[in-house]
């Protein structure tokens, strides 16, 4: 019986030397997920915020991404549009603060590539957006391309991709 | 009186209780639980995926926030048929659990050249039958010619506006598996 009870405890305290370890030093991967996840936080707002609160949500958003970030985002339905440099980003953010009630990003499934060099990691996700009175808009492919840059992963590039090719529309 | 002692606490209704939430023999009830989660788990996770349908894109033969389930296992044993209905991810396959999928129809298999004329599909330049279309639409598309791992997959609602909805080309490795009913 007490030999049991050693085992438990040391398997315990193995258990969790292993949780802090994951805590204090945390793998790309996790902390890749996790800015992703700060990222779409910081993209959302929702109209119950104040002005202020909204202003300083879309201001954050510009330490989620590389100074000379690209985003090429092609929605169904939608026109086309790129965005380069954090500052677009940030003015695109104020923007759709000023006109939209609230937005809600979640990005439910990543799946992520990280580089063997673990300072360049590729993340492709689901995004799904909720925006205030549009309700078909349909959960969309998104790849990320991140860089560790100055000790921090922050994105370089955004685009959607087509889970399925569509063939043109012909008359 | 030993044993009249350990059948006491069985009595009355604290005893009634005790039975129906743990069990004559809480070892027992515990092992039964732990199988049971452990097959949850796995049933859950490898082979059946519950689904709930959203979006009007199926319609009218699955319906928006409808129940269903998503069998992962069936394209282990064959390859995927026309007319399935299977669950495709929008994320590249990595081997986990997707937790958004669209719901789509394969019209097409690999090898064939797809087309939508007048709202016919058409399969190699022949008119596809589609006994599940109720609706006539008008939708049409150049030719797509599918390569060896490809599916061409469409909803059933071809009322919608073909700029509106969803359909195309698909690699196999996004396939998920075929619901259930």
């Amino acid at each position: 019986m007490k030999i049991a009870l050693r085992i438990v405890v040391i398997a315990l305290v193995v258990a969790a030397a292993v949780w802090l370890w994951g805590v204090f030093f945390p793998s790309a991967d996790k902390v890749i997920r996790k800015r992703l996840a700060e990222t779409a936080r910081a993209a959302s707002f929702d109209s119950s915020q104040s002005a202020l609160s909204k202003m300083a949500s879309a201001q954050r958003l510009q330490y989620f991404f590389a100074t000379n970030v690209e985003i090429n985002l092609d929605l169904p339905g939608h026109q086309a549009r790129q965005m380069a440099g954090r500052d677009e980003i940030v003015q695109a953010a104020l923007a759709a603060r000023g006109s939209i009630e609230s937005v809600k990003i979640t990005f439910p499934d990543v799946m992520l590539t990280i580089a063997p060099d673990k300072q360049s990691a590729t993340a492709d996700v689901t995004a799904e957006v909720k925006i205030s009175g549009d309700a078909d808009l349909n959960p969309q492919e998104m790849k990320f391309e991140l860089r560790k840059i100055d000790g921090h992963w922050l994105i370089t590039r955004v685009e959607t991709v087509q889970s399925l090719q569509k063939p043109e529309a012909a008359h | 009186m030993t044993a009249r002692q350990a059948t006491e606490p069985n009595k009355g209704f604290l005893g009634w209780l005790r039975v129906v939430t743990i069990g004559r023999n809480p070892a027992t009830t515990l092992v039964r639980a732990v199988v049971l989660g452990v097959l949850c788990w796995l049933v859950f996770n490898y082979t059946l995926l519950p689904i709930r349908v959203s979006g009007v894109s199926m319609e009218p033969n699955y319906h928006d926030g409808a129940a269903n389930v998503i069998n992962r296992l069936v394209y282990k044993r064959h390859e995927p048929q026309r007319g399935d209905v299977v669950g495709i991810r929008l994320t590249p396959d990595d081997g986990s659990k997707p937790s958004i999928i669209y719901l789509k129809r394969i019209i097409g298999l690999p090898g064939e050249t797809v087309a939508f004329r007048g709202g016919h599909v058409m399969i190699n330049g022949q008119v596809l039958d589609e006994p599940y279309e109720k609706e006539k639409c008008d939708w049409n598309t150049v030719t797509m010619k599918l390569g060896p791992g490809d599916y061409f997959v469409v909803g059933d609602n071809r009322t919608m506006s073909q700029f509106d909805h969803f359909f195309g080309k698909v690699e196999r490795t996004r396939i998920v598996g075929k619901v259930v009913w």
